[in-house]
């Protein structure tokens, strides 16, 4: 198990992540570190989606679960405002119990403290603030080399690209992207590296969430031309997955219901793209999370759709890093 | 193990003058021992507790609004002093606090005049004659009857009740409020602390535990998931937002670590007897603290710091979020806690030294002397040690009780619990 423990000595870089001890600039830790704090941010969203459907969670492990994601996304974005960027910071992440609290199915008088095991049909506006898949879109997006002018914040143009994947036509034009700085490219392999070496589980949140997390503080940064507010004027259709923000690993269970209730699991068989890209054996965990999505497809069922969430992740960030290599 | 198991001890509480051990069940019975007079023929003998009262107190119910269960879990059980012949205890689950009265009926009135001894109304052309019913003895019956709901006043999970020393209100703790109850009134409490932020995506925090003080009946405590501990007077203003004190250890930051905030959600805050100092369990350590000095703890005793390593594990398991209680002795010299692998630890305050035992049928015969567990960290293990990954994460002791003034200790293990007492010579 990751976290044996291993010293870490005391970065005079990181000076301002309020003191804390973190890997030394050199390869070895600095990646274990890095892959301890994926491994729990992963199972972090496995938790917050993975209870028992039938009783009320407990608020408090809730709690501690949002604030250890919250702690780990500050980390990411504050080791991405290390690096030159050209954008400022990105605005405050949405709480990720405001979705959870809003979207209580009956629940009328009190907030549920969790996401409901069985959400109803979302309400339009209130749904499109935050997604898991805005943050998997970042480092695909911002690796690409379109400059700022194509950067879209407004929800008008939303890309929808994964929904979209299983039409005849062509792919979608990928979500406009913020310019990343050369030296990202190498970021990107770099992360390409790190999310192989977390591949080892079947369960691809691990791949998602890593390419996530890797190019995370590109994605914050390209967050940074969204309005604070934008969370709550997103786009309310299904696939707006512009970076507005940085914040969504949190998901909104019912946007994603809705926007896989009725989809073809054909959709999800990315094997024409993974042969395509060359980059086979990252892509390779996506086939077998389609299977865990057939289970997803009940939204409205009293079954949990709770473990689903990773694997919608892990499906449009492949899907545009996919764009990304294939060159769209 | 099955963990939904309904015989599960969720809490084991002792009556003020020790006579009485209640437990409550995961499927929401409450089952209460008493101890047995002892007697002059066996006075080697102490009093043992046997099985005196068995009732049902809380049954599942379903949220229609939210479409979720409420558990029937019996989450505290709180004594009243006794102050007449009958016992009085608070049990609560998830939602519900409910005052029950346990009293004994050793005899019947027999001889009515117009029932018969069935209890069928006799003809009234056949009773040509007046008595007076009689009392006679029968056998004990041992009767739990509810007298008092109090409903409807908790959004969030109670996890805590506490009676006053007033012995006339009562507080009741959930996640994000704690409301105050007179005994008599079940339709309304007072809300006397909120901590539910207008915009819940700000919650960081959460109420874990509450107490009032043993004395004073305007002060009680209550901490936080954030390895806080608030205290606060009730005189100050009805709604007590505001804390009188506040007791926060500033972080190690040699031991901080990615879990280092939900290792400080403290799980238990319990007054010592006599109120100075308030006792708080997190995740590795037991802390006192005395009220005075609020920058930090004057005592802290490692009770399994050897998991420290093993954070990232327990995260994933979900053992991190366990949730032990910590208890005083009656003489507040020494405190108790459990661990896993069904070990409870005890620390004594004066000397210093602590000791590891193991509550299981295996290694426990009755009236058997228990023996000393260490567990082995690294390198060499010794004969009677058990290394740190043979630990079973599954058998936790989360609830122990003492008695108020003699050394006898119960203990829940699971489904079993466990009576130990001191040596008798």
């Amino acid at each position: 198990m990751l976290g044996k423990g291993e010293k870490r000595k005391f970065d005079e870089h990181e000076d301002g992540l309020e003191g804390k001890i973190l890997a030394p600039s050199d390869g070895p830790s600095k990646v274990s570190y890095t892959l301890q704090r994926q491994t729990i941010f992963n199972i972090s969203l496995m938790k917050l989606y993975n209870h028992r459907p039938l009783t009320e969670p407990s608020l408090q492990k809730t709690v501690l679960i949002n604030n250890m994601l919250r702690r780990i996304q500050e980390e990411l974005k504050q080791e991405g405002s290390l690096r030159p960027a050209p954008a400022p910071a990105p605005p405050p992440p949405p709480g990720p119990l405001s979705d959870s609290y809003r979207e209580a199915p009956p629940a009328l008088s009190a907030p549920p403290p969790a996401p409901a095991p069985a959400p109803p049909p979302p309400a339009g506006g209130d749904l499109g603030s935050t997604t898991p898949l805005d943050a998997c879109l970042t480092p695909a997006s911002l690796l690409e080399d379109d400059d700022d002018g194509t950067f879209c914040t407004s929800p008008a143009a939303p890309p929808a690209a994964p929904l979209r994947l299983p039409a005849p036509a062509p792919p979608p034009p990928p979500p406009p992207p913020p310019p990343p700085p050369a030296p990202e490219k190498d970021s990107f392999a770099s992360a390409l590296d790190e999310i192989e070496e977390l591949c080892p589980t079947p369960t691809s949140p691990g791949a998602a969430a890593a390419a996530a997390a890797a190019a995370g503080p590109d994605g914050s940064r390209g967050c940074a031309a969204a309005k604070p507010d934008d969370p709550k004027l997103m786009d309310p259709l299904p696939g707006n997955f512009e970076i507005t923000t940085s914040t969504g690993f949190l998901t909104d269970l019912t946007l994603d219901d809705i926007l896989f209730a009725d989809i073809d699991t054909s959709m999800y068989d990315f094997d024409p793209c993974t042969s395509a890209a060359g980059t086979a054996s990252k892509m390779a965990p996506v086939s077998v999370s389609a299977d865990d999505l057939l289970k997803t497809l009940a939204p409205y069922s009293s079954q949990p759709v709770a473990p689903s969430q990773p694997f919608k992740m892990d499906l449009t960030e492949l899907d545009h890093i996919m764009e990304v290599l294939v060159g769209s | 193990m099955n963990e939904y198991r309904a015989d599960i001890i969720s809490t084991v509480e002792f009556n003020h003058t020790g006579e009485l051990l209640a437990t409550g069940d995961k499927g929401g019975r409450v089952v209460i021992f008493q101890r047995e007079q002892e007697s002059k023929n066996q006075v080697h003998r102490r009093g043992e507790y046997n099985v005196y009262s068995t009732f049902q107190s809380h049954e599942p119910e379903f949220d229609y609004l939210k479409s979720l269960e409420i558990e029937e879990k019996i989450n505290k059980i709180r004594w009243l002093p006794q102050q007449n012949a009958a016992y009085f205890l608070l049990s609560t689950n998830d939602k519900t606090v409910k005052l029950w009265k346990v009293s004994e009926r050793d005899k019947r009135p027999e001889g009515y005049n117009l029932k018969d001894e069935e209890g069928r109304l006799r003809d009234p052309a056949t009773i040509t004659t007046l008595r007076v019913p009689v009392l006679r003895p029968m056998d004990l019956m041992v009767e739990a009857t509810p007298r008092r709901v109090f409903a409807n006043a908790h959004t969030y999970h109670i996890n805590s009740i506490s009676v006053n020393s007033d012995y006339e209100t009562y507080m009741s703790a959930d996640d994000l409020r704690i409301n105050l109850w007179n005994f008599e009134i079940t339709n309304q409490s007072f809300n006397i602390v909120d901590i539910k932020p207008a915009n819940m995506e700000e919650l960081t925090e959460v109420i874990t535990a509450a107490e009032f003080h043993p004395h004073h009946c305007n002060s009680f405590v209550y901490s936080s998931s954030k390895g806080t501990i608030r205290l606060c007077d009730m005189r100050a203003s009805a709604l007590c937002d505001r804390h009188s004190k506040f007791f926060e250890e500033p972080e190690d930051p040699s031991n901080r670590s990615f879990f280092s905030e939900i290792i400080s959600s403290i799980s238990d805050v319990k007054f010592s007897h006599s109120g100075r100092y308030i006792m708080t369990r997190d995740y590795l350590t037991v802390k006192v603290w005395d009220l005075n000095m609020e920058n930090r703890p004057i005592e802290t005793y490692q009770v399994h710091d050897y998991l420290r390593s093993k954070l990232c594990s327990l995260y994933e398991n979900d053992c991190i979020f366990d949730k032990f209680e910590c208890v005083w002795n009656g003489s507040d010299s020494v405190i108790m806690t459990g661990s896993y692998n069904n070990f409870f630890r005890m620390f004594d305050r004066n000397t210093k030294r602590d000791v590891t035992l193991e509550a299981s049928r295996e290694n426990s015969k009755p009236r058997a002397i228990l023996k000393p567990r260490k567990v082995c960290v690294g390198g060499k293990r010794r004969k009677d040690e058990i290394s740190v990954d043979s630990l079973d994460f599954s058998k936790k002791i989360l609830h122990t009780a003492w008695h108020p003034s003699e050394n006898i200790i119960a203990v829940a293990a699971t489904n079993n619990l466990y009576i130990f007492q001191d040596k008798v010579n």
